[in-house]
């Protein structure tokens, strides 16, 4: 709680700036002037004063020769000219700054929070947002970011690729944040809408264009003007509706359904799909004309297992964003992190997120310590060994060989432990290897 | 529009903030009380002062508009 002095001749402002710095948990005192101003700095002491710039005895600026020395209260300056920062910023130590009117809730609750975030930037370091979005310092990540800074000068459309859990949304997001864009980021899931609905959710409908359409509805493209569209799962979309979004990302104009008119639309279309480009080129999901449409710069973004050094950086902003959300302070110990990193996330970024948020509610939330399970495991993981494992096509030799591999490896290459898993005999799995031509001598 | 000119244009507008400021102050107290924290009285009051803070706002355009007015006192020639 910080003890706040309110410096307005506003009554109607100071009344109701009072409620709603009372409702941030604050104790608020208020003068009407200078001269009152002066008063309750000479009885009371203070973390922090709002001070308008025109009062009725003279400018605000005229406080701060009264302040008191020694551990000297954050100034904000109320000013309703933008032009004034500059004048502060010469005039004033960097323990001011200001807010140009009107001003809201969250404007106070940023300044008064200033302070507590200096404090704790020393206990931690910051962990640096790229674009505002994207976390992570390792080489593959400096890549990408190169990547959408390069593409966001441009209006390309982008095509971002990687496994699930990788992050692509957050790196649409990244490409909407660093274009500076006017317009809005809509985001959509191609794979969510049956084949009857995928048609009114990217181009709108008009009204009585189907059984339900009681109104008229705009669809992404509209909704994405002069903005980004993010099309997330495009391999998902069923491949009849795929012609008619060549046509808008041809010809930039929208009809909606059930509707005649051609309606101009401009957007960036950044898409993405969680198969290689081998795989879409082999599948089919997506037609050739629409995948150099839409990945005129296509962006790989890399598993979390090949950027290993960034687990800690994530944990740690995982754990802090908990710790704000629970009023707890979980803390990580180094030989935990370390741990984290020896783990391949199959699951990626996401994987890492449900994991700490599950750590987290485990461990007490009045101590510091975080309660590891023993082993990290998902059912994420097991669903990706198994599908790779059992598609069609493949001898039961392969599978077999692959199952013993991956047994030896989860048990860290002890061949009783991995025989009794598998339901064999130790010499059944000693002669497996030798056929593999993977036994040395020293083994036996 | 000489320096002088600017500068009453500049106060007349810092007079049109004062309402504008007052109207987004008393707009969030609305939000607290609709999320609950401080009663709904405050609210309706809030309202009142949203209207009075709006025509207080007007009467400031209007005066700005009168001031500037060519045919009024010759200020923009």
């Amino acid at each position: 709680m910080l003890t706040v002095l309110l410096v307005d001749d506003d009554a109607e402002f100071t009344d109701v700036a009072c409620t709603i710095i009372e409702f941030l948990g604050h104790e608020v005192l208020t003068a009407a002037n200078l001269a009152e101003a002066k008063e309750w700095l000479s009885k009371e002491t203070f973390d922090h004063i709002l001070l308008d710039f025109m009062l009725p005895d003279g400018s605000g600026l005229h406080l701060l020769e009264s302040l008191p020395a020694g551990k000297q209260p954050r100034v904000t300056l109320i000013t309703g000219h933008p032009s004034v920062k500059g004048i502060i910023k010469d005039m004033c130590g960097s323990n001011v700054d200001y807010l140009v009117k009107p001003i809201q809730r969250e404007d106070l609750e940023s300044v008064f929070s200033q302070k507590k975030t200096a404090s704790s930037k020393k206990a931690q370091p910051a962990i640096t947002k790229h674009f505002g979005q994207l976390i992570g310092e390792s080489a593959p990540m400096q890549e990408l970011y190169k990547l959408v800074s390069r593409v966001s000068r441009t209006k390309a459309n982008v095509m971002l690729l990687g496994e699930s859990g990788v992050g692509k949304e957050v790196v649409a997001a990244a490409i909407h944040a660093a274009s500076e864009c006017e317009g809005p980021y809509v985001a959509t899931n191609c794979g969510a809408f049956s084949k009857e609905l995928i048609g009114s959710e990217l181009f709108g409908h008009e009204k009585g264009a189907f059984t339900g359409a009681v109104g008229r509805k705009e669809g992404v493209f509209e909704q994405a003007e002069n903005g980004t569209l993010f099309l997330d799962e495009i391999t998902e979309m069923p491949i009849d509706m795929q012609p008619n979004l060549l046509r808008v990302l041809e010809n930039k104009v929208v009809i909606r359904v059930g509707g005649t008119k051609a309606m101009p639309v401009n957007c960036r279309v950044v898409s993405a799909t969680n198969r290689s480009m081998q795989e879409i080129a082999e599948s089919k999901v997506l037609r050739e004309d629409i995948y150099f449409r839409l990945a005129v710069f296509p962006i790989t973004i890399p598993p979390l297992r090949e950027r290993k050094e960034d687990i800690p950086l994530l944990a740690e902003y995982f754990i802090n964003q908990l710790n704000a959300e629970n009023d707890t302070r979980f803390k990580w110990q180094p030989e935990q992190l370390e741990k984290l990193k020896t783990y391949d996330w199959p699951g990626n970024v996401r994987e890492l997120r449900h994991f700490v948020h599950r750590a987290a509610i485990m461990s007490d939330p009045d101590s510091e310590s975080i309660e590891l399970p023993k082993t990290i495991e998902s059912p994420f993981a097991k669903k990706q060994t198994l599908s790779t494992g059992l598609k069609a096509g493949r001898t039961i030799e392969e599978v077999e060989k692959e199952l013993i591999y991956a047994t030896l490896e989860k048990v860290d290459g002890n061949k009783t432990t991995a025989a009794e898993m598998l339901g064999i005999s130790t010499k059944t799995l000693y002669n497996r290897l030798h056929a593999y031509g993977d036994l040395s001598n020293d083994s036996e | 529009m000489d320096q002088q000119q600017f500068a009453q244009l500049q106060l007349a507008v810092h007079e049109a903030r004062r309402p504008l400021n007052r109207i987004t102050m008393q707009a969030e107290l609305i939000k607290l009380a609709l999320e609950g924290a401080v009663p709904k009285e405050k609210a309706l009051n809030a309202l009142d002062k949203i209207i009075a803070g709006s025509k207080d706002c007007s009467d400031s355009l209007s005066e700005l508009v009168a001031q500037f007015n060519p045919d009024q006192n010759g200020h923009a020639e």
